[in-house]
């Protein structure tokens, strides 16, 4: 035997398999059973004021303590979005659908979800937006308790408005 | 006010169907079918097992294909004691290593069941092979290696 059998071996298929164990901490819980009450909390930054969502113990940017819990609104604007149109293992959204990032009326970032109910070309940059939570009874305390966003119908925000806020 | 501990439970999964290529495939293809561990003499870098096809050293196409032996010798060691269930192969303690083949050049990765207390780098270790039944075409057709001296 000289060589290796001619036919190769196609493929090979292994599956990575992570199993995660995942604490909340505070104020990670506080934001989530917020949620269950239809409110949606950020983080104030001790030194520029600028609110993070979800909440953060320290500003990334400035490493100061972020040591006030503010309400932001359910709604807000469109920074920047993608069309999807490949299916995914294990998701289950009909596709094409739109993955966007948000920018809460009383955030500096923008969170990432779902916009539904319109279609996805009339997507844009500066689109106002809203939350569709789930029904009270059904919210859990969890990211799944906003189902997805929704255009308000309101005038386009003005780029400058949330273009430090992507 | 304070608030009960909140955690969550979650896996993840991610379904990899990786296409072989022409070389690693044949690679594959003798673990499964022959039992033999093949690699390639190519410029500047000798016997590489597994082969690439290609020389890293200076981008020359793969050579000749070259049979290395079971056999071989430790070069890097890792024992696991806390193992991730799902992912890696066996109850710990094992351990992941470097084996340097007889014939070869460069050091294959692959896992030691057995044994890692008295496993050091230098250690010689020879593969174990999945059962004729079991062999499916994948690295793991070599079981694990088993420590000799």
């Amino acid at each position: 035997m000289t060589e290796p059998p001619k036919e190769p071996v196609r493929y090979v298929e292994t599956t990575v398999h992570l199993p995660y164990h995942y604490v909340a901490g505070d104020v990670r819980a506080r934001y989530l059973a917020a949620l269950k009450e239809k409110k949606i909390l950020g983080a104030r930054c001790s030194r520029t004021g600028k609110v993070f969502v979800p909440p953060l113990v320290a500003s990334p940017e400035s490493f100061a303590p972020c040591d006030e819990l503010v309400e932001v609104a359910d709604r807000g604007v469109v920074t920047t979005f993608c069309v999807v149109n490949l299916p995914v293992i294990g998701r289950n959204i009909e596709i094409p659908y739109v993955a966007s990032s948000v920018a809460l009326d009383g955030a500096d970032i923008s969170i990432f979800a779902l916009v539904q109910e319109c279609r996805p070309e009339d997507v844009r940059m500066g689109m106002r937006v809203e939350a569709v939570w789930k029904p009270d009874g059904e919210r859990q305390g969890d990211h799944q308790d906003i189902q997805y966003f929704r255009p308000t119908g309101e005038p386009d925000a003005p780029r400058e408005s949330f273009l430090h806020r992507l | 006010m304070p608030l009960p501990v909140m955690r969550l439970d979650v896996v993840s999964e991610f379904p990899y169907k990786h296409s072989t290529g022409e070389t690693i495939g044949r690679f594959l293809a003798g673990l499964k079918e022959q039992k033999r561990i093949w690699g390639q003499r190519v410029g500047g870098l000798g016997v590489v097992v597994p082969p690439l096809g290609y020389s890293e050293v200076d981008g020359s196409a793969g050579g000749e294909w070259v049979e290395v032996k079971p056999t071989g010798v430790v070069t890097a060691v890792a024992v696991v004691h806390q193992a991730v269930d799902g992912l890696h192969p066996f109850p710990p303690p094992f351990a992941f290593v470097l084996v340097r083949l007889d014939g070869a050049d460069t050091a294959l990765a692959h896992v030691v069941k057995d044994g890692v207390e008295r496993l050091r780098v230098g250690s010689r270790v020879e593969a174990v092979w999945a059962p004729d039944d079991e062999r499916r075409g994948s690295i793991r057709d070599i079981a694990c290696f088993t420590v000799v001296s």
